[in-house]
């Protein structure tokens, strides 16, 4: 009990330091996702059009995904040096396979049906994207989208080992200075904001399931 | 002459790699006429039906729509300016019925006020209501969403329609539904469709000219009658033996009617021995044109006075628009070889008679 009432004690007392840096863990999240999105989604696009390029791309952004982060970091302060760039890279990199793999699949599994219908009522190539592929596949695109922010919303704590700010801060803070009650209310703090997330966006998925008729 | 030709296919081919798919097709298709492509499947009718837009390039040959080569024009415009019906429907599930509809109209940027007049005019012209134009597909029954997609060929105004088994996916009651609307619709609008299908009554119910295609060739070509007497093996077996019943049942008595009938009125007097063009029997009307009965001319005595006793009852009539096929059924079931047809007011048309009936297919030509 003692330990929860420290970390109670330490939320009351350094709450304004404690949301600023939530708020610089989001902004890192926000900025990481734009990114992955810009690149991720034409990425896609580009791709599902032709089936070589496809396993090259998948291919690589997939090795990306498996480089166990500390070791992405690592090599990343010897290129980059520290600071926030690299750490933002490295979320982008972990965020494509997702956002790349969910726009390409997508974009395929489109029905022939009304690609065939649009084509044969006379849509050109940028009206067959824009008015039947992209809203078609737009709920897998999405949940693409989803899982790269959740997932680089975890990731976005180890950005202190590279020395950008972030939720991380205040764990390694804890555990450096034996501060359970610190260590405490950051985990929980970061554990809640990543749940909270989750079920934010979740809300959002599904209206978009609904709205595009997936779901009855 | 050329003028009044939509659609020409000369001498076309499509191969795939090997396969010949389509085989050297001639076709010409005129205006306001409701063609019909027919075969067992892989015979090409799909793939001849897609290379009029342009949806599949052919190989070789040469095809014209409105006279112009399509490899001459810019396959977007020409799609835009085709109605197209596809196979099970396609409608987009993420658009409403009314997005649905005007979806021709997006592409080619019409203002949003016309979108909706369009849309409004198309949902009633199908028989739809209009409260349907805010809904999804997803929403809809299946013979519903297929008005719906024949409502959206029509939104561009094209004068030519293309349905790829535009009625494949419904249920045999809205299939036949489905084609009465058609059949009433293309009479006010006077399209010319190019219709494939794989049933054979659908082609004779559909189809002014019917065309049979087998292995990529087309193998035979006519009015439905023309199809009944074509002798080719292959033809026979696929129409089947049921086939001229299937005809018989799309043809209305009128094509059989005999109208040259003597007619009297009650009062008159007739020789019982006049001559009337071999008919032994005079129909008396009163002065309306109803029918009240017909006097066997032998029957009459010697004054000739045609009075009520004589007449003999004419046991039911039939309407004009009936089939000939529902005719000889009734004739038959009624053990006559004659009935009268009167319309809708009872005013008497004339008799359809089982020879008329026997000697149509003997006919020269039918239509």
């Amino acid at each position: 009990m003692d330990v929860f009432m420290q970390a109670w004690m330490y939320f009351i007392n350094r709450r304004e330091y404690m949301f600023e840096t939530l708020a610089d863990h989001f902004i890192l999240v926000i900025w990481a996702t734009i990114i992955v999105i810009l690149i991720g989604v034409p990425v896609g696009l580009l791709i599902s059009r032709t089936n070589r390029l496809k396993e090259i791309v998948i291919g690589t952004v997939g090795m990306f995904y498996t480089i166990p982060i500390l070791a992405l970091l690592g090599f990343l302060i010897t290129i980059m040096g520290v600071g926030t760039y690299p750490a933002l890279l490295a979320l982008v990199l972990y965020g494509l396979l997702p956002v790349v793999r969910n726009t390409c699949v997508g974009i395929i599994q489109v029905p022939e049906m009304a690609k065939e219908a649009a084509i044969g009522m006379g849509a050109n190539n940028l009206q067959l994207l824009f008015k039947v592929e992209i809203p078609l596949s737009f709920p897998v695109i999405f949940a693409g989208i989803r899982t790269a922010m959740v997932m680089n919303f975890s990731l976005a704590t180890y950005a202190v080992f590279i020395g950008a700010g972030g939720m991380g801060r205040i764990i390694m803070q804890g555990i450096r200075t034996y501060n359970t009650g610190m260590l405490l209310a950051g985990i929980i703090l970061v554990v809640v904001a990543t749940v909270s997330l989750d079920r934010l966006v979740g809300l959002i998925d599904n209206r978009i399931q609904r709205r595009f008729s997936l779901v009855e | 002459m050329t003028r009044d030709i939509s659609v020409e296919l000369q001498n076309v081919d499509k191969i795939y790699d090997v396969a010949k798919v389509v085989d050297g097709v001639n076709l010409s298709i005129n205006k306001g006429e409701v063609l019909v492509l027919i075969g067992p499947s892989g015979c090409g009718k799909t793939t001849t039906l897609k290379m009029i837009n342009q949806l599949i390039p052919h190989t070789s040959g040469k095809i014209l729509v409105n006279g112009e080569d399509v490899t001459k024009l810019d396959p977007v415009e020409l799609r835009r300016s085709i109605g197209y019906v596809i196979q099970y429907i396609g409608l987009l599930p993420h658009l409403t019925i009314e997005e649905n509809i005007t979806f021709v109209l997006q592409l080619t940027k019409r203002p949003r006020k016309e979108q909706h007049e369009k849309a409004l005019e198309l949902v009633e012209k199908v028989g739809l209501p209009e409260e349907f134009l805010k809904r999804f597909p997803r929403e809809l029954s299946g013979g519903q969403q297929q008005r719906v997609g024949v409502a959206r060929a029509l939104a561009g105004d094209p004068a030519i329609l293309l349905m790829d088994e535009p009625f494949g996916a419904v249920d045999p009651l809205t299939r036949e539904q489905l084609q009465n609307e058609l059949l009433r619709l293309q009479e006010a609008i006077q399209k010319t469709i190019v219709f494939v299908t794989h049933d054979m009554q659908e082609a004779f119910k559909i189809g002014n000219r019917i065309g049979i295609m087998k292995e990529g060739k087309l193998v035979a070509m006519g009015s439905s009658m023309e199809i009944i007497k074509t002798e080719d093996e292959f033809v026979q077996n696929f129409i089947g033996r049921g086939a001229l019943f299937d005809v018989l049942d799309n043809i209305p008595v009128t094509r059989v009617l005999k109208k040259d009938v003597p007619t009297v009125r009650e009062g008159d007097f007739l020789n019982r021995n006049a001559d009337l063009n071999g008919w032994e029997n005079v129909f008396v009307l009163d002065n309306k044109g109803v029918c009240h009965g017909y006097v066997p001319l032998e029957n009459l005595d010697s004054s000739g006075k045609i009075t009520s006793d004589k007449l003999l009852s004419l046991s039911g009539s039939c309407p004009p628009d009936l089939s000939i096929k529902k005719a000889v059924e009734e004739m038959l079931y009624g053990g006559r070889t004659w009935i009268p047809v009167a319309d809708s007011n009872d005013i008497f048309q004339g008799i359809v008679t089982f020879d008329s009936c026997a000697n149509l297919l003997s006919e020269e030509g039918g239509k």
